[in-house]
Order: structure tokens, then C-alpha cells, then sequence
């Protein structure tokens, strides 16, 4: 079957009312989370997990998928009317599209920002239909050394790539990997770091470590420095906008969506970086330059597409490879293991309607995130005005449901502590949260690969480097580690030869 | 219970270097990142040390279940010489921006400790008090640490909350809570 036949089986999977039901649950409580500060895609999916047992995959993954893709358009919505953002990957929309807001141009900043996640949204889940299948045929031949080799340039990419300091990406990406050791190994029985307490055999759970670094690191880190002054919200009536905007909101959307795609399906690309790179080309293209900085509304179409085209472009090697690049993606990924279910060629192969079902319903969510959108943004912005005690009390009072839910265990309340208090650590000192995720959910499948290639080179470590496809990818991975020390020495001696 | 003792010198130390005059507080309040690159240094020593014991098994084919770890031990070590010298040397992270932090504030060690206290007690009192008694008190503790003023408006919220997640997830979605206190009410 071709893939756009494999789609339309998708399509059928994905309208049957239940499923429309649980696209439309998905894409309501992404845009909450993203409007909402605090709180995210990551987390949200993350709390779903144990409770999802009871759904099918199939249904479950499109709730996911939209969550994921309602996160994106969610933090447009704070980032315009609140000048700063709900997620990272709209902090450049603020720039923009607050001072838009402030010139009475918040109608328009949403609608351009809520048409162009449409469009870009629509445009890259076409190019995931398409560039799938073709990473799918490639990856088939892929042995466990290669697969090695891609984890370990995941780990360098996302270290290197989300924060400013490499030494900071990399603490967080060990600590990650650290904690991703506890429990029984899979192949020998051995329990390992579980100091003999008996929750801990299993393993942390997954919804402990993302809750803890996410829902109350975030609470106690506000608890430390909680701004007490109400944040100004702006208010907005309808998104609409003229025809004198869509005329310069166009090409922007279709700028950025060509940025998105591909960056967010880069290991250690994410939604950020491409964001940044559409803000700087819209800026350098547009034609009346006094306009940027003071609210041109190309510099929100473009971001704004860029981040909803990245979400699309995150998902090609989630499902063809398994390989997360960003910390939903990473979630994610968990997901599919709680199913039993390993993203990767088979899974192309032997759940073909959970697949492409997921796939159509990520249309199917974009229109409805349109929908809920245009129209109902003024009621998004209510949510903004929310006391902050009370919504990181509610936070933190989810998060604590949501773990003690999965053994009613006070020990999981403990580590879920803990883990708070590392993520609280981690934003004072400006690690990124991403790597310790993605090491924690990749590191065990990284295992697993490195110990089954050495096992097929006969105890031979130089397996690893036996093939062409794994010698190239470690090879970049080794460029994204010296790249910074490189740099610092070239300005070494550059400053060296000046001065001398 | 090693994580334990591994995620507590963050916050205990942290607290008195963060704001106190004394004289040598100043190279603590500058170099206060240094317990954080300590930690991943300990980690380090605890992956090596707390897999020595992990038997390699003559009948595993490959690596056995120590590689990884001295492979993620060594890493954390090499990780944290260098965050413990980029930090001697002068290097420190930004505080993460959002939306609800000033940045600039000193920090209020006071509300961390409370919302500490209270999420502790939460945990050690869930199981005694049932989800709906201790959820009430969890999400009022919380609110009030963080500045909430209005004790009636939060006790109200607080009982609703917690009451609507117990009858949403006990009742609607079949996950199973304690009802403690409430045995035979609910």
C-alpha cells in the first residue's frame, strides 16, 4: 500500500466518534497547558500515562499528539498577551507579538499566529506522510551499533544544542542517565543504584521523573522567587485579521515552516532554534525595517509556524527511528514502551493503524485547534489571570495525584520530592530539563543496543565503529561535543596573535 | 535511599549561603553552584561504587550489567571536574526565565521551606488521612506558602479540588485512592 492509502486507513481509524472525542480532549487540554505557565505538554502527557492503561493505544496516542500540537498554539496565546511566554518554544513571538498587543493589535497578532500554526501545522504533517515512509526504508537496514551511534548523537545534540554552556547540557544529560540505571537490568535480573529499597526495583517511573523535574521543580522554583505583582494581561476580543495582514503574513508561515520541519527533525533540534532562525530571516526580508521591534507582524507568522511545523518534524524520528529530540518527544516515547510498543520500522510494519490513525488525526486536531482558537481566545486569556498561588497549588496537587495514583506509595512521594528539588536546582543554575529527560526515557534503550552490538561483535568494541552509518553519526556527535572547545581555542589564538 | 541524601545538600546548603551577611557568605552566594557540580560529582562516585557490587555473570553473553554503568559513572566524573572548574573559574547558568519569576529577586528561602514542609507532610500523612483530607490540606498548605491571603476562598477551593479529582478519578476513571478518614462517607 502507498502511504497515502495507508493515510486514508489512518483517516478511518481516526474519525470514529471516540477518537474524535479523545482529538478533541487532547487539543482542549493542550491549549490550557500551554496558555497556563508552568505546566506543559511534556508534564501533561506524562500525568495521562497511567491513566490511559485503560484506552487503546491507538486513541491514546491521538490524545497525545494532540496535546502536543495544542501546546504549540496554547503558548502563542500567553506569549502576545502576556509578554512573556508559556512555553520556550514561543518566547520568540513575544518579542512581536506583545508589542502588537500593546498597539491594539492583539486580535491580529492571534489570528496570524493561530492561521500560520494551521498552515504550518498542515503543511509538515504532509511532509511526515511523505518523509516517514522514505526514513522507515533507511532505517530497516539499520544494525544495533547504528542505533547506538544515533542515541549517543541525541545525547551530545540536545546537550550542546539547549543551553548556552556545554559542561551544563552535559551535567544534565548524565544525571539523566544516572537515574535512568535504577532498577533490575532487563537482560540479567540484577538490580542495580536501588540500595535495597523495594520501590525502587522497578525502576523510577517515568511519570515520577518528569513530574518531579517538571510540575515541582517549576513549583519550587517559583515558591523562591514568585513575582508578587499581578501580571498584566491585555485584553482581546476575537482573532481576526485584514486582508493587509494576511498579505504579509503569507510568506512568513511558509518561511518558517520550511525552517521548522526539517530542524525539528534533527537530533537536538527542537522547536526553539528554529524560532530563532525565522525571527532573524523575517527581520532581515521585511520591507519596512522601522516596523521590527515594535510590532511587525511578521514576526510572529513566522515563529509561530516555524515551532507548530517543528512539533510535525520531531515526530519523524520519534516513530521511524525512536529517537526523541525534544523532552515530549521523550514522553512520548515512554508512552509507546508502557504499551509494549517500540517506535522504529516494525512499528510501520505491525501497527500500521496506530501509526498513520495518529498521523490523520494530527489534521484532524489542527482544524479544531483552529476552531478553538480564533474564536475562543478571549476566554484562553481568562485562564491568565488565574492567582498564581492557586494554580501552582494546583499544579503540585496534580502532580502529587498523579504519582501516588501509580502505586499508592508514599516512597514515590519522596523521590518525587527529590526530583523536585534537582529541577529546582537545574533552573537556578540555568541547566536545561530536556537532556536529563531524554537520557532518563534513551539512556535503558541505549543500553540495550551498545550490549547487543558488542554482544554480536563477539566482545569487540570496535563493532561500534564498523559501518559507515554509525562511524557518520558518531562522528557528528563528536563534532557537537569539541565545537565549543574548538571555538575557544580558535579565539585563543586569534587573541594570542593579537596581542603578540 | 542514596537519591535522598543525593538531592538534599541543594536545597539545605543552598538556604544559609543564599542571604546571610556573614563574611564568608560571599564566595558561598557566588559560588553556591558549586554544591550542584558536587552533586554530579558525588553521582559519579555513587553509579561506580553502588554497581561494584553487580556481578558481571560468566553466562551473559557481551558486556554485562556493570558496562553501562561505569560507562555513565566515568561520564558524570569527567562531567563534574569540569563543572566544578567552569564554576571555580568564574562560569555560572541563568536562572531559567518564566513568566511568574523575577529573576532578580534574592530568593525567598522562606516559602521553599514551607511549601517543603508542607509537601512532606503531605506525603507522610496521605496514607492515614484518605486523598480528599490530605489533598485539602496539600493544595491549601501550597497556596498559602505562596501568598495566598484569603483563608476562606482557599479552604473552599481546596475542599472542592481535591473532592471533584477523588469522585473524577475513583469514580469516573477506576484509579484507586485512599479514602482514609472519609472510610464509609465516600
Amino acid at each position: 500500500m502507498t502511504s497515502f492509502e495507508l493515510l486514508l486507513d489512518g483517516f478511518a481509524t481516526a474519525l470514529t466518534p471516540v477518537n474524535l472525542l479523545y482529538a478533541l480532549l487532547g487539543v482542549t487540554l493542550g491549549t490550557i497547558v500551554g496558555v497556563l505557565p508552568g505546566i506543559g505538554p511534556a508534564m501533561t502527557v506524562a500525568l495521562l500515562l497511567p491513566i490511559t492503561f485503560s484506552v487503546p493505544p491507538a486513541s491514546a496516542f491521538i490524545m497525545f499528539a494532540g496535546i502536543y500540537y495544542g501546546g504549540m498554539y496554547g503558548g502563542s496565546t500567553t506569549s502576545i498577551l502576556l509578554n512573556t511566554p508559556g512555553e520556550s518554544s514561543s518566547m520568540i513571538t513575544a518579542l512581536e507579538g506583545n508589542k502588537m498587543a500593546r498597539r491594539g493589535r492583539a486580535a491580529q497578532a492571534l489570528a496570524t499566529a493561530a492561521i500560520g500554526s494551521f498552515i504550518a501545522g498542515t503543511i509538515a504533517t504532509g511532509l511526515l506522510v511523505m518523509a516517514a515512509p522514505l526514513v522507515v526504508e533507511f532505517a530497516i537496514s539499520f544494525s544495533a551499533a547504528d542505533y547506538f551511534a544515533l542515541a549517543v548523537l541525541a545525547f551530545t545534540m540536545c546537550s550542546a544544542v539547549l543551553s548556552k554552556s556545554l559542561v551544563r547540557g552535559l551535567a544534565s544529560l548524565t544525571v539523566g542517565l544516572a537515574i535512568g540505571l535504577v532498577g533490575i537490568d532487563q537482560q540479567t535480573g540484577q538490580d542495580r543504584l536501588v540500595f535495597g529499597v523495594r520501590q525502587l526495583f522497578d525502576g523510577i517511573d517515568v511519570v515520577i521523573i518528569a513530574v518531579g523535574l517538571f510540575a515541582l521543580g517549576e513549583a519550587l522554583y517559583v515558591a523562591s522567587r514568585l513575582r508578587h505583582a499581578t501580571p498584566e494581561v491585555i485584553p482581546v476580543g476575537r482573532a481576526f485579521m485584514g486582508k493587509a495582514d494576511w498579505k504579509r503574513s503569507w510568506k512568513p508561515w511558509l518561511r518558517g515552516t520550511a525552517l521548522g520541519f526539517p530542524i525539528g527533525a534533527l537530533p537536538g533540534g527542537g522547536a526553539e532554534i528554529p524560532t530563532f532562525l525565522s525571527y532573524a530571516v523575517e527581520k532581515k526580508l521585511v520591507k519596512q525595517k522601522g516596523e521590527f521591534g515594535k510590532g511587525a507582524i511578521e514576526g510572529v507568522a513566522g515563529p509561530e509556524a516555524a515551532n507548530n511545523a517543528s512539533a510535525a518534524g520531531t515526530l519523524v524520528p520519534l516513530l521511524t527511528l525512536g529517537l526523541p529530540t525534544s523532552a515530549t518527544a521523550a514522553i512520548l516515547l515512554a508512552a509507546f514502551q508502557q504499551y509494549g510498543l517500540r517506535p522504529g520500522p516494525q512499528l510501520f510494519d505491525h501497527n500500521p493503524a496506530l501509526v498513520w490513525g495518529m498521523v490523520a488525526s494530527l489534521f484532524i486536531g489542527n482544524a479544531m485547534l483552529l476552531v478553538l482558537n480564533l474564536p475562543l481566545a478571549p476566554f484562553w486569556a481568562k485562564l491568565l489571570r488565574i492567582p498564581r498561588p492557586y494554580l501552582y497549588a494546583g499544579i503540585v496537587l496534580f502532580a502529587a495525584l498523579g504519582v501516588y495514583a501509580l502505586n499508592n506509595s508514599w516512597v514515590d512521594l519522596i523521590v518525587l520530592y527529590l526530583l523536585g528539588v534537582l529541577g529546582f536546582a537545574f533552573r537556578r543554575y540555568g541547566l536545561p530539563i530536556a537532556p536529563a529527560v531524554i537520557g532518563v526515557i534513551l539512556g535503558p534503550m541505549a543500553e540495550i543496543q551498545l550490549r547487543r552490538a558488542v554482544a554480536i561483535g563477539a566482545g569487540d568494541v570496535s563493532v561500534l565503529v564498523s559501518g559507515p552509518i554509525s562511524v557518520t553519526l558518531l562522528a557528528i556527535a563528536a563534532l557537537a561535543l569539541l565545537a565549543p572547545l574548538l571555538r575557544k581555542l580558535v579565539s585563543w589564538r586569534y587573541a594570542g596573535a593579537t596581542r603578540g | 535511599m542514596t537519591e535522598e541524601r543525593q538531592g538534599f545538600p541543594v536545597g539545605q546548603d543552598g538556604e544559609p549561603h543564599g542571604d546571610s551577611p556573614a563574611p564568608t557568605s560571599s564566595f558561598w552566594t557566588r559560588k553556591s553552584e558549586l554544591v550542584l557540580a558536587g552533586v554530579v560529582l558525588a553521582l559519579g562516585f555513587v553509579v561506580l561504587i553502588g554497581t561494584a557490587d553487580v556481578a558481571t555473570g560468566a553466562a551473559t553473553f557481551g558486556p554485562g550489567p556493570r558496562f553501562f554503568p561505569v560507562l555513565v559513572g566515568g561520564a558524570l566524573l569527567i562531567v563534574g571536574v569540569c563543572y566544578v572548574i567552569d564554576v571555580l573559574r568564574g562560569g555560572h547558568g541563568d536562572p531559567e526565565e518564566s513568566e511568574d519569576v523575577d529573576t532578580r529577586a534574592p530568593a525567598d528561602w522562606r516559602a521553599v521551606a514551607m511549601v517543603t514542609l508542607v509537601f512532606l507532610g503531605f506525603a507522610s500523612l496521605v496514607d492515614l488521612l484518605g486523598w480528599v483530607v490530605a489533598g485539602a490540606l496539600l493544595f491549601f498548605g501550597l497556596a498559602f506558602s505562596l501568598g495566598a491571603r484569603k483563608p476562606l476562598r482557599t479552604g473552599a477551593i481546596a475542599v472542592v479540588l481535591s473532592f471533584a479529582t477523588y469522585l473524577l478519578f475513583v469514580r469516573g476513571l477506576g484509579v484507586t485512592l485512599p479514602a482514609g478518614l472519609l472510610e464509609g462517607v465516600l
